[in-house]
């Protein structure tokens, strides 16, 4: 069965793609530590205090997390990925977004010229329904639909 | 055309006419970059900033640098911010001071071919002078100190939880790249730690420890709990005194720096100490907060669950990292007295481990100044660098090497291992760690 939530589109639009789900903070510097400085098409995450993602290949998915932690060195990242190819599709914040997403994800949309699709406030139910391998659709009104 | 009537956020008739190209196309699209953000944040409005900025944005390598082209359009806008700014400490390109091979150099001469360009538009974009390059700028040698309730857009979680919570000043995580924006339109969105509501605490946090706490350890700690959310620590000033000294300003600024890279907390409270807390309490506390008491033991399984991040487990200390965040005058006297001394009773002249030790430019001049005390620390072989040791790490740099630091951030994001400043004597002293790790 089809289940969806209804967030605040922050970068809006129309697109579907596949979940990878952490249940703790999203450290971007550090998750995207690695990828940022040797060019490929993946995007390994780097983070070893993130059990959950550390490893996996960051690139063209759909990140669904509470809310990005860490260093304010995080800002510049979305761009430098952007720029690389190799960002996630989208961004699904459970929580309002925080400062240091909102900042580098609109820089990136602006000055890079490419989207990081961005919806936040999907609340705590989402973050435990949704799982990772999930197909997602997200509309630009920022209704997110998990798909059977 | 950017039609301002969309935005939700209120915006003044003259914010209304850059965004219709009032001020030039870059400003326009400054602007609209600002005003995105504070919509994000779903801010009210925009506020001026009143204060120095101080920003993350140092290094020329692409990943945690604006890109050249659009720092380059920037400047050749004749735009800059509207108050002098400081920035993070400089790349480490003065090699001698790091035990390099000559492979590192040549890496990171070509990481930082761009250095020197930077350098010279960062100026015309406002870099107060420099020298004007450190994660401390709060130290009195090197003088960016907001005062309370100034409005800034600071970066550097280390410096903007400092700015927060020691000094009282208002600046919410601003990052990369959105601090230099912010501060050329000379205003930031009225939301989170700047309003009244924002710097209220969400957490009790209680210390119950027999000692004062490592505050590196205490920090992370206290930032993987909360993460965002606004603590507030009682307990600290049984071990620190009431208010503010130079000790507690380097135990704060310790322990904000590991907070900040744990979570994402730009500000805490500490009961009778900080000065919102000196100033309404326990009134700071929301209304049905959490509470959350930290015990010895806890702190001492944290410091255990740190996997070692070396190829070989059992390697011995190659080298060392001291100073992430930069260290005052008064922590350099400490790690002289504490180095000099453990040497002493290990029968050494010189340091078996390559230590490098991070400070201010106007900190490290404050200490040589001071003659006997920095000859001493010279003379153990221990180096001293005005730059940052987590780009040591960048490109893999120092992937394989045994490296060992007293910072919980260097060990966030980095192959090096974190030990307790009196342990980290004893192994950069004995060029050994002992069994039980």
């Amino acid at each position: 069965m089809k289940k969806s939530f209804k967030g605040r589109p922050i970068l809006a639009g129309n697109i579907e793609g596949e979940a990878l789900v952490t249940k703790n903070g999203f450290n971007t510097y550090a998750s995207f530590f690695t990828s940022i400085h040797l060019p490929s098409d993946k995007a390994i995450c780097a983070d070893s205090s993130n059990r959950e993602l550390y490893g996996k290949n960051l690139a063209a998915k759909i990140i669904c997390l509470p809310n990005t932690t860490g260093s304010t060195s995080g800002g510049a990242v979305w761009q430098r990925l952007v720029r690389m190819g190799n960002a996630p599709k989208a961004m699904l914040f459970s929580q309002k977004i925080d400062s240091l997403g909102a900042g580098g994800l609109v820089v990136a949309d602006i000055w890079a010229g490419k989207r990081i699709y961005a919806v936040d406030q999907l609340g705590d139910d989402f973050l435990e329904t949704v799982k990772e391998g999930d197909r997602l659709v997200i509309k630009e009104d920022g209704t997110v639909i998990i798909r059977d | 055309m950017i039609n301002p009537d969309n935005f939700k956020i209120k915006l003044t008739k003259e914010e209304k006419d850059i965004l219709q190209g009032s001020q030039g196309e870059t400003m326009q699209k400054i602007l609209e970059t600002v005003v995105c953000y504070g919509e994000a944040l779903g801010a009210e409005k925009l506020v001026a900033i009143n204060g120095y900025g101080h920003f993350v944005i140092t290094y020329a390598i692409p990943g945690i640098a604006p890109s050249m082209e659009m720092l380059a359009n920037l400047a050749a806008s004749g735009l800059k911010a509207k108050y002098p700014f400081t920035l993070d400490p400089k790349p480490p390109l003065d090699f001698e001071n790091w035990f390099l091979t000559a492979e590192q150099v040549k890496t990171l001469e070509q990481m930082y071919e761009d250095q020197e360009r930077y350098d010279e538009i960062m100026l015309e974009l406002g870099l107060r002078d420099t020298d004007a390059c450190t994660c401390t700028p709060y130290l009195p040698e090197v003088g960016n100190i907001p005062k309370r309730e100034d409005i800034l857009a600071w970066s550097e979680s280390a410096c903007a939880i400092f700015a927060n919570s020691v000094l009282g000043a208002r600046t919410n995580r601003t990052g990369a790249i959105m601090d230099l924006l912010t501060n050329i339109v000379g205003k930031t969105p009225l939301s989170g730690l700047l309003t009244d509501d924002g710097r209220r605490a969400a957490w009790l946090i209680k210390v119950e420890t027999e000692q004062l706490p490592l505050p590196q350890l205490l920090g992370a700690a206290i930032g993987k709990k909360v993460l965002a959310d606004v603590p507030f620590i009682a307990g600290l000033d049984t071990f620190l005194g009431p208010g503010l000294n130079e000790n507690t300003r380097d135990y704060l600024h310790e322990m904000g720096a590991a907070c900040a890279t744990a979570g994402a907390v730009g500000l805490y409270h500490v009961q009778n100490i900080t000065p919102e807390a000196v100033d309404y309490g326990t009134n700071l506390l929301v209304p049905n907060h959490k509470t959350y008491i930290i015990e010895d033991r806890e702190l001492d399984e944290l410091l255990s669950s740190y996997p070692i991040p070396w190829p070989k487990e059992d390697a011995l200390p190659e080298k060392c990292f001291i100073g992430c965040p930069h260290l005052s005058l008064q922590q350099l006297h400490w790690w002289t007295e504490k180095i000099t001394g453990a040497l002493q009773k290990e029968n050494r002249d010189q340091l078996p481990v390559k230590t490098t030790i991070c400070a201010a430019p106007q900190v490290l001049r404050a200490f040589q100044a001071d003659g006997g005390t920095y000859e001493l620390l010279k003379r153990t072989g221990a180096k001293f660098s005005v730059g940052c040791p987590m780009q040591i790490f960048d490109n893999d740099l120092s992937s394989g090497e045994a490296i060992v630091t007293n910072s919980n951030k260097l060990r966030a994001y980095t192959t090096a291992r974190f030990f307790p400043d009196e342990e980290l004597v004893d192994i950069i002293t004995s060029g050994k760690i002992k069994e039980e790790h």
